[in-house]
């Protein structure tokens, strides 16, 4: 037995070009059975093109997808067991809820009994019972993105593939649609493929993450080892907010490498590879792991100095933009935990010190290029929403 | 209320004429079919101009009298029952919507996979297609139509082709004068009028739903007949109407190309009017015409939504 078996889904070396464009560079990965993956990443980034693949709109340049444990080859779309979600639904305009529900088992012969039994349980499951004779252009968008699941879903695939199914929805209906969804993939426990570019419905649902860029799977990994693991300067940006310290490596012990940043501050940090001293690195620090106190604490494994340059106030937490020594500026996110009648934020100019443990920076595997100090923010984080 | 209050308005106003007009765009907004009234005034004008008031003098005409001395106005079905009394006019109906059947049938099953490969097939070739098509536009019906005598006749195109290899020895008489050089003119003719519409709607069918057909398990045959076809449906019910209006009143083809068999309805209609100057009959004759197309409209509706074939309707 092929030991692929144990994977619906599994990627080998696939590479697709467009013509000199490299959609997908070389991407190898396996999804396990009744698995919720998603593909994240910045439009452009292959990431529909990898669905496309898996459903055999697009076939790779080179390379070869397995489905079940057999590779998919040329097989056409109608004859694989995988089903898509389509971004912009692609609900049959002139058939009916039920006969859009009902076009698979259709397609596939099955008794009209059978099939009317299984549209009413599918349609029950998307909890739109009773709008089997309605015509898709008489339901809401969040109403059809249910048909179009029931449509798919009916069928039973290995996989079930959906294309940012949620991102013609506007906020408040998609943030419902994503507790269905997970539902759903509970209550049926097909293989999920969501794909995605935003990284909060991507660390909310899924099981893993592929976060890709370029065409390229920069990690895959849990939603927490993306956000607090992140190996590369990219997947540090993409997801969440991340402060980058340009430094150079000074020396080792055991697990965690000792970096001195331009200013001669010395900072200690973990890493998975070593790295030679002397050699350029990145180091990660997420805005609110950093302790932000008024005097130098006695012991810390890692303190700046720096000044408040300006704050957010946000309510649950404030967001301070400080200014190290060097120029280089750091975001802090304080959780506004103190008590009510103090004064809830720290005045701009304050001095201050920045204080974190050794385990809550990281070492990334590649680093920028050399960088103005001015430009404070680079790589251009995605702004989030913290809630 | 609405009134009162609009009218209100400028009194208290300081500047009359501004607020003024400002109160009528108001008011247009609030009444939205004044709006719609004023920019319908133009084509209801037209059609009643052009249309209704034609129609209803046709329908009062088709119950005068036609005498030696000229029309005379009366109230007789006396047009009507000539209509069913002479033999002659209810054939020369049924073979004017056989005819009209015939180039409709045809130009469709010539036109479809045509306009299919045009909108769905490779992009390369597709202005040039398309204006292909369209030329014959560009000339005058007479012409095109002229232009089949010189490619058909005794010492045509055809009949020099086929002497020339040797697969006839004596020019063939049957391509010219008869049915088949009428059915051939006014599909050559008419042609247009099918494939555009057909291509337009193929055109516009969302490929993501074809690719959806597929994802569900449907091959490609099978996506055409649950798909493609179903949802081009209104430019073929277009296409088929425009067609056959146009075959059915064609008189000048089948007397050009038609030779003996050339005399069709609408050759009939025409005489009443140029030849034997009997209007009152010749207005039951287009009366007639315009029920059968009027009954077609009926049939079609029933297979699409009319607003969808006419566009109104994405």
């Amino acid at each position: 037995m092929d030991s692929s078996s144990d994977f619906d889904l599994e990627f080998r070396n696939v590479t697709k070009l467009f013509g000199d464009v490299r959609a997908v560079d070389e991407a190898t990965f396996q999804v396990r059975r009744g698995e919720f993956l998603s593909l994240l990443g910045p439009s452009g980034c292959g990431k529909t093109t990898s669905l496309r693949m898996i459903a055999g709109f697009e076939r790779p340049t080179s390379g070869e997808i397995f489905l079940d444990g057999r590779p998919v080859g040329a097989t056409p779309p109608y004859r694989r067991n995988v089903n898509t979600v389509f971004q912009h639904y692609a609900l049959f305009p002139h058939k009916t809820v039920l006969d859009n529900v009902a076009f698979g088992l259709r397609m596939k012969r099955r008794p009209p009994a059978q099939i009317a039994e299984r549209v009413d349980r599918m349609l029950a499951l998307v909890e739109l019972p009773g709008v089997g004779r309605r015509f898709p252009h008489q339901l809401s968008g969040g109403q059809q993105q249910r048909v179009a699941l029931a449509r798919a879903l009916i069928n039973e695939p290995t996989v079930l593939l959906l294309d940012e199914p949620l991102g013609a929805l506007d906020l408040k209906v998609r943030r419902r649609m994503q507790q269905e969804l997970k539902r759903i993939h509970r209550e049926v426990g097909v293989t999920f493929v969501y794909v995605t570019h935003d990284q909060e419905e991507a660390l909310t649902m899924s099981d893993r993450i592929a976060v890709m860029n370029h065409g390229r799977i920069e990690q895959l990994d849990t939603p927490a080892g993306v956000y607090e693991r992140p190996a590369t300067r990219f997947v540090a940006g993409f997801i969440g907010l991340t402060n980058l310290l340009r430094g150079v490596v000074e020396g080792r012990n055991d697990r965690d490498v000792v970096v001195r940043l331009a200013s001669g501050a010395r900072l200690r940090a973990e890493t998975a590879d070593g790295r030679a001293p002397g050699a350029e690195v990145d180091v990660a620090i997420r805005p609110e792991k950093i302790q932000m106190t008024a005097v130098r604490p006695a012991a810390a494994d890692n303190c700046l100095e720096g000044q408040v340059g300006s704050f957010v106030y946000q309510g649950a937490a404030t967001e301070y933009q400080i200014a190290l020594a060097d120029g280089q500026a750091v975001r802090v996110i304080v959780q506004n935990i103190g008590e009510t009648w103090r004064a809830a934020v720290i005045p701009v100019g304050t001095r201050v010190y920045l204080c974190w443990s050794r385990g809550a920076a990281l070492i990334l595997s590649d680093v920028g290029p050399r960088r103005d100090p001015a430009e404070d923010d680079e790589p251009a984080p995605e702004r989030v929403a913290w809630r | 209320m609405a009134i009162e209050g609009a009218a209100a308005r400028p009194a208290v106003s300081a500047s009359v004429g501004r607020s003024a007009r400002r109160d009528l765009l108001a008011l247009l907004n609030r009444w939205g079919w004044v709006k719609v009234l004023l920019f319908l005034v133009p084509a209801c004008l037209l059609l009643t101009f052009y249309l209704v008031i034609p129609i209803a003098m046709l329908i009062v005409m088709s119950f005068y009298r036609s005498t030696l001395f000229g029309v005379v106005p009366d109230f007789s079905w006396n047009n009507y029952l000539h209509f069913w009394r002479n033999p002659m006019f209810p054939n020369l109906l049924l073979r004017s919507i056989r005819l009209a059947v015939t180039v409709t049938a045809i130009s469709l099953l010539v036109s479809y996979p045509f306009a299919y490969f045009l909108a769905r097939g490779t992009r390369r070739f597709r202005t040039t297609l398309l204006i292909l098509v369209m030329v014959p536009f560009w000339t005058s019906y007479l012409i095109r139509t002229m232009s089949w005598l010189p490619i058909l006749g005794i010492k045509g195109v055809v009949n020099y082709s086929l002497m020339t290899l040797q697969i006839v020895s004596n020019p063939v008489e049957v391509f010219l004068f008869n049915q088949f050089s009428v059915v051939l003119t006014l599909i050559h003719i008419y042609l247009p009028y099918m494939v555009v519409p057909i291509y337009l709607s193929l055109d516009r069918l969302d490929g993501r739903l074809l690719e959806a057909a597929s994802d569900l398990g449907a091959n490609p045959l099978r996506t055409f007949w649950h798909v493609t076809l179903p949802l081009s449906l209104p430019g073929v019910v277009g296409g088929i109407v425009m067609v056959f209006i146009a075959a059915f009143g064609a008189y000048v083809t089948p007397k050009l190309l038609g030779g003996s068999s050339g005399i069709m309805f609408g050759n009939v209609l025409a005489d009443q009017y140029s030849g034997t100057f009997n209007w009152p009959f010749g207005a039951v004759l287009a009366l007639i015409m315009i029920a059968v197309v009027l009954g077609l409209l009926v049939v079609a509706s029933r297979f699409t939504r009319l607003d969808a074939v006419f566009g109104a309707r994405a």
